[in-house]
């Protein structure tokens, strides 16, 4: 029996899965990343400084806010700068409203149809029609969040820039957008219940769980390195613990833990290794849905998104009570420098580094993103589901698979870049 | 035949995606307002973000095509999408105007294929990228990266009332000047893609205080040695002109 998915639907980006089973036997999986590469790496390279959040920005239409700050993040480290904290502020804004908002599209659209059956999400209208319009709600707020900081969009915003933020919106508006959040809580307990009654198919595997960690916060723009088996380190020691491997038969790369091997990124990684960092109301919430102490079963990743959701929510609140409206944007000087940083993107651990000249053109760019962190991985635990599943019809199995392969919410177009 | 039956009709549209980021299919199917009534309006036959069925051959009243072309089966699927459809609407930057895919164009292609690939590249099938337009016939630009919402919505309208669509296309500046905004070109010097740059964003950049970036690409009439010049009197480098002209439209501009 051969399976064979050419263009999987509902995830971000091109790829295919294929397999085929014989005398009982799962033979010759693999996921092939089809996407054709853009070669950001490449095409980075002779560019100016202040073009590379723009240009880096489109690498993904769901995360373009954490490539931006992990670029720009990158470069101030190379050319010497160092923000205020009001701009630190605004960044965390920036990236906690888009984690929101990336974690609702892949919920509600993206996921949620393979637990009721459906091909999509409109095959469950008109029955889930008061998801829908809170679907919507929740979107507006976080991408109203979004778009307010990120000069007037949300997808590939404006005024984010190296250096700060060519304007930010006036206290009038900061009052708007946090009166949103309130309500906004109270749709997403709702949306909360809808995912959290689902029934999650049971896997164990031993990826190793890796997030940034950061004392006395949730760690999303900045961090150490930190994983469940004692993985530790700065920006700058990445390469050192991480190793990258091209794949012949896929356009992305596999990345692999030095020494060990397979690792998983997200939302489930950063949750179940610091459930301690959340807010309270989403630290309850992660250990009611059975999140905290190491779970390893990726089928769990939409839970944990919905509990970040939760967290974010609150989180953005505080937030909006503290950033200051005024801005003022230093003029930079470029010199030559090298500079790493890693960020937790909605899909989990980014990273960005970058050389550049004195004149601040790059001269070097390497980007390794969430996805392909992920990707050894989902392949490995892909095997171990069907093979716990192998005596289940064609269909069964393969809609297993493609379940598997949502639930880690991947990215492809951000995997090949 | 359209409102015969009684019930309402529903066009039937699907979207394409080539190599991009994929912004514009979220920006129709998860970012903008009018996403209900989109969903209730049209019936997507074919439309991977959103469903993981549909048919990619099926015939359609609209195809709305994101990407550029920069494999060789791209090409021979945007023919196919092309035969099977009423109305063929370019979506995004990448479709149109080459965008950010294309800076690769400018350099030497093989040489930043390298940076990317060392021991895969003999199995790239990249070629050199191309808009969609190169290919087929394109009956209209939904401009912007993302698309911006009136030519998103007049894409998609147009559609439904069976007339002809009116895209924007005029310069930023037009925007820039309807918001009320101070020049930054003129009054501060500031090397502002507005002039060349067509509208449909609302003039995002200048109205928070930074230059036009022009990542809706060139607009069909564009002054662009006279924009050129005054970036050469504000003392900014061959090079550093170039860069912007070439941002997301380094296409256009080597032809």
């Amino acid at each position: 029996m051969k399976i064979k998915i050419d263009y999987l639907g509902r995830v971000e980006g091109e790829a295919g899965v294929e397999f085929e089973i014989r005398g009982g036997k799962l033979r010759r999986l693999r996921i092939n990343i089809w996407e054709p590469p853009r070669f950001f790496e490449g095409m980075l390279v002779g560019r100016s400084f202040d073009e590379v959040p723009d240009i880096v920005a489109r690498i993904c239409g769901i995360c373009p806010v954490s490539h931006m700050v992990t670029s720009i993040r990158a470069i101030e480290k190379a050319i010497g700068f160092e923000p205020d904290e009001n701009v630190l502020l605004a960044r965390k804004i920036m990236s906690y409203s888009q984690i929101a908002s990336s974690h609702l599209v892949h919920l509600v659209m993206l996921a949620l149809p393979d637990y009721y059956g459906r091909s999509s999400f409109m095959e469950l209208l008109p029955g889930e029609e008061a998801l829908l319009k809170k679907f919507i709600r929740l979107k507006d707020v976080f991408n109203g969040i979004t778009a307010a900081f990120g000069g007037g969009r949300a997808l590939h915003p404006v005024s984010m820039v190296v250096g700060g933020f060519t304007a930010l919106p006036d206290e009038g508006r900061i009052r708007g957008l946090r009166s949103g959040l309130p309500a906004a809580g109270e749709d997403m307990m709702d949306v909360f219940k809808t995912v959290s009654a689902l029934e999650l198919p049971d896997l164990k595997t031993d990826s190793e769980l890796v997030a940034l960690s950061e004392e006395g916060g949730y760690a999303v723009n900045k961090g150490r390195i930190s994983s469940d088996m004692g993985l530790d380190g700065e920006e700058e020691d990445y390469e050192r613990l991480f190793h990258e491997k091209e794949v012949p038969y896929s356009n992305a790369k596999k990345t692999a833990v030095r020494g060990r091997g397979a690792l998983m990124v997200g939302a489930l990684s950063r949750v179940s290794l610091h459930p301690d960092r959340l807010s309270e109301s989403a630290r309850k919430l992660a250990l009611e849905s059975g999140l905290a102490g190491k779970n390893k079963n990726p089928f769990y990743n939409i839970r944990a998104q919905a509990v970040e959701i939760v967290h974010f929510t609150e989180e953005c609140r505080a937030l909006l009570d503290k950033v200051q409206s005024g801005t003022a944007l230093p003029k930079l000087r470029p010199k030559e420098g090298e500079g790493a940083a890693l960020t937790e993107a909605p899909r989990g651990l980014l990273y960005h580094r970058y050389a550049v000249d004195r004149r601040g053109v790059v001269r070097k760019a390497d980007i390794v993103t969430p996805t392909a962190h992920n990707y050894l991985g989902i392949e490995e635990n892909l095997r171990r589901l069907i093979e716990n599943n192998i005596d289940k019809p064609a269909e069964r199995i393969r809609l297993l698979a493609e379940a598997l392969i949502r639930a880690y919410d991947p990215c492809f177009s951000c995997s090949v870049h | 035949m359209p409102f015969s039956s009684g019930e309402k009709w529903r066009p039937r549209a699907g979207f394409f995606k080539f190599s991009c980021c994929t912004g514009c299919g979220f920006e129709l199917a998860y970012f903008q307002r009018s996403l209900e009534d989109t969903l209730k309006s049209f019936d997507f036959a074919f439309f991977r973000l959103a469903s993981s069925s549909g048919d990619f051959d099926s015939l359609l009243d609209l195809a709305l095509v994101e990407g550029t072309v920069t494999e060789p089966f791209q090409a021979v699927e945007l023919k196919k999408i092309r035969k099977n459809s009423a109305v063929l609407y370019a979506v995004g930057s990448c479709a149109i105007a080459g965008g950010i895919p294309a800076i690769k164009a400018g350099g030497l292609e093989l040489e930043i294929e390298k940076r990317a690939y060392q021991k895969k590249l003999y199995r790239l099938t990249s070629i050199r990228p191309s808009v969609l337009g190169d290919y087929v016939k394109v009956d209209g630009c939904v401009r912007g990266c993302p698309p911006g919402r009136h030519d998103l919505e007049e894409a998609l309208v147009s559609v439904l009332l069976d007339r002809k669509p009116e895209f924007i296309e005029y310069s930023v500046c037009v925007e820039c000047k309807m918001k009320g905004n101070i020049c930054l070109l003129v009054d501060e010097g500031l090397p502002c893609m507005g002039p060349v740059t067509n509208a449909g964003c609302g003039a995002l950049c200048p109205s928070c205080h930074r230059a036009c970036y022009s990542c809706f690409g060139l607009m069909g009439q564009a002054n662009i040695p006279a924009l050129k010049d005054k970036f050469r009197q504000l003392g900014l480098s061959g090079e550093e002109i170039e860069r912007r002209f070439t941002l997301f439209d380094g296409l256009k501009l080597k032809k």
